[in-house]
Formats: structure tokens, C-alpha cells, sequence
């Protein structure tokens, strides 16, 4: 199941996030929610899940009589 | 993990999520509104025009009001003394306000994302898993 982990220093109040178990695109899209609420992160970094594509499996159509 | 963000700057993007923060922490009066102009109660304090004001004393800020300051990028900057820096809320008014600030942030991507909220503190952190 996607989540996202946030993590709040109650000392400084400053507030980091990670986004797991989400490809490419939504990834993106649930950055962008964040980021409308909290303007521009300081840091961030795509890892090798981001790049993935979603597997998709070819079918072949059998057309025999 | 697909993607990991920090959010170290005390800017604030959302109006609504701002007061609410501010009147969480303790805030009671609050003026909004363009072009405020923030009181100068010493000669060194320079006149200042922001879009939030919270009048002195009324948080622990003894030396003058705080103001919040609508940026080109459309983030809401605190204006503020340093000597009110170390006083207001005994020096925790930034800490503060960002910490119920985010949980703000948190609770409307939630809401957004049609997601649970599952909260713990451990230690001095504070983790919050959104699933959806």
C-alpha cells in the first residue's frame, strides 16, 4: 500500500517526508500536493523506484478458429 | 522509497492553515489584511507593511509586533525581532508554529489523497504515516 512517512522535529518544527511505494507520475503528483501547502523543498531526491516503469505484460490474441 | 523531501525554511504557503496554526499555539488577536503596517515602538524598528500582525504582547513578543509577509512566490515570511526571536513562547514561537503548521499540512494531503493518519511521538519526533 503507498504512504507517506513525515517526520516533525518538535524542537525546530522542521518537517521531512517520504513517499513510498509509488512509481513515476503519482509519486510526482503526490510531491506537488505537498509542496502547494509548504512552497519549494530544500532538498529532495528520487530514488530508483520513482524511475521505474509499471510492468506490463504483453497478450497476444489468439485468434484460432 | 520513490522519493524523500526536506522542509527546512519557516515559510508558509496556506493562509488558513497559517492562522489556524497561529491560534493553535497560543495567538489571540491576529489582523489581516494588505499593506498592515507593523507598529514601531522604538526608533530603530523601520516602518514594515505586512499581510499578518500579531500585536505585541500578546505572545510573549515584548519588544514589538510580529508580522508575516506575503513573498513574490506566494509564501507567508515571518517578520520579527530577534529579540522577540529568543522571547515569544520563550524562544519556541517558530518551532511552534511550524510544528502545528506541518501537522496542518499532513492532515489536509490526507484528506486529499483520501488516506488514513497514524500518529506516534518518539522522542522529541513526531511520525505521522499517511497511508492511501
Amino acid at each position: 500500500m503507498p504512504e507517506i512517512n513525515f517526520t516533525i522535529d518538535a524542537q525546530t518544527g522542521e518537517m521531512e517526508m517520504k513517499v513510498e511505494g509509488v512509481q513515476g507520475a503519482q509519486c510526482a503528483d503526490v510531491a506537488k500536493i505537498v509542496t502547494e501547502l509548504t512552497g519549494a523543498p530544500q532538498q529532495e531526491e528520487n530514488t530508483k523506484e520513482y524511475y521505474a516503469h509499471p510492468k506490463v505484460r504483453p497478450q497476444i490474441q489468439n485468434n484460432k478458429a | 522509497m520513490s522519493k524523500y523531501m526536506t522542509f527546512p525554511e519557516a515559510a508558509f504557503k496556506d493562509l488558513d492553515l497559517l492562522i489556524a496554526a497561529l491560534e493553535e499555539i497560543g495567538c489571540s488577536y491576529i489582523r489581516q489584511g494588505a499593506d498592515l503596517e507593523m507598529g514601531r515602538y522604538y526608533s530603530e524598528q523601520l516602518e514594515q507593511k505586512v499581510s499578518i500582525v500579531i500585536p505585541r504582547d500578546v505572545i510573549g513578543n515584548d519588544y514589538g509586533d510580529i508580522g508575516f509577509e506575503l513573498t513574490e512566490s506566494g509564501e507567508y515570511r515571518p517578520v520579527m525581532d530577534e529579540l522577540d526571536r529568543s522571547r515569544a513562547l520563550n524562544g519556541r514561537f517558530i518551532p511552534m508554529l511550524r510544528a502545528a503548521y506541518n501537522e496542518r499540512v499532513i492532515a489536509k494531503v490526507a484528506a486529499r489523497l483520501r488516506g488514513t493518519i497514524h500518529r506516534a511521538v518518539e522522542g522529541g519526533v513526531v511520525k505521522i504515516k499517511v497511508r492511501f
